[in-house]
């Protein structure tokens, strides 16, 4: 059996970042060895302003009321958990050349990488997740 | 109703996947056998926490609901295989069934609240030093406990303590198929206005 779990992140939205944190910190939590190829739109997840600001998709507005019911931690409180758990980060470089982006403008401890990177991870990862 | 635990987590009010992610951190303070009793209000919980610590090799004993709060407890073992048989009388299941005498359960109190051989006597492993005297050494005992591992010790215990008259039932209570009882109502009430022990409590 695995031990691995491969998630990427392609997406911007307030949505897919639940999505993708509470798969991979779940994951984490029972041991699993989890990484994160953060690619696209999927870079705000972990962007130092972005993740706190992420858009809800169009017509969902209603939901925060929701959110804020159901007591869900907030994204850069599940972004401090997952690396806390040792999610490993991959953010992808070519994306991050294409927006203009350094390190800097992310969270602290992330890896850059190409899909390479993330392929070596992920080729015995079970299973490999994509949002 | 208050069973005895280890350790107490309070997840109260937390969505998933935050009872998890406690429930993993909490049970880094616990050694191997103690108890953990873990409150959540997330309906998910339950079946989450069931399948967590099947994922992760620990014991889901059970959940129990109180007024909208789930509790859930999990006994903590890395490794609960019957490695080494120490103590030579040994029994089946089946046979000690059918013969007079004590069944003398050695789990955990919330192990044995969640489900038990009807009629059998609670002493938990930890307990028995001090609980001997509760026990008839003219009587055969047939203790057992979930896999044999702690039955095997309780059993060398009390013929250490002058029991002649002791078997090791094995194996234990995972190849159990007859009826199980659960604690009475009674038995929850008793619980219930026992003064709690003093535990831990973990963030």
């Amino acid at each position: 059996m695995s031990n691995k779990v491969a998630i990427i992140a392609s997406n911007g939205g307030l949505f897919d970042a639940y999505k993708v944190f509470n798969i991979a910190t779940a994951a984490a939590a029972t041991e699993k060895e989890v990484a994160i190829f953060f690619t696209f739109e999927g870079l705000n997840l972990i962007h130092k302003q972005g993740m706190h600001a992420l858009p809800m998709p169009a017509g969902a507005e209603h939901y925060a009321e929701g959110f804020a019911k159901a007591n869900v931690p907030a994204i850069p409180q599940l972004v401090e958990m997952a690396q806390e758990l040792g999610v490993k980060f991959i953010a992808c470089q070519m994306t991050m050349d294409v927006m203009g982006l350094t390190t800097d403008d992310f969270v602290e401890g992330i890896e850059v990488g190409g899909a390479v990177t993330f392929l070596e991870f992920a080729k015995d990862a079970a299973p490999s997740l994509t949002f | 109703m208050s069973i005895k635990v280890d350790f107490q987590l309070d997840a109260k009010g937390l969505s998933c996947p935050m009872p998890i992610v406690k429930t993993k951190k909490a049970m880094a303070d616990l050694v191997d056998g103690q108890i953990l009793e873990v409150s959540a209000t997330d309906k998910g919980s339950k079946a989450d926490i069931a399948a967590w610590a099947e994922s992760v090799g620990h014991q889901y004993i059970g959940t129990m609901e109180e007024e909208s709060v789930l509790k859930h407890y999990i006994r903590k073992c890395s490794d609960d295989t019957m490695d080494e048989k120490i103590f030579e009388r040994t029994i089946g299941l089946e046979e000690a069934m059918e013969r007079e005498g004590l069944i003398l359960d050695v789990r955990e109190e919330a192990e044995f609240a969640f489900g038990h051989i009807k009629g059998a006597k609670s002493i938990p492993m930890g307990e028995l030093d001090a609980r001997l005297s509760e026990l008839d050494k003219k009587q055969e005992v047939y203790v057992v406990c979930r896999t044999g591992k702690r039955s095997d010790l309780a059993a060398q215990k009390l013929t250490a303590h002058g029991f002649t008259k002791v078997f090791n039932v094995l194996p234990g209570m995972t190849s159990w198929t007859g009826d199980l009882t659960a604690f009475s109502s009674v038995e929850m009430e008793e619980l219930s206005l026992r003064t709690p022990r003093p535990v831990a409590t973990t963030e």
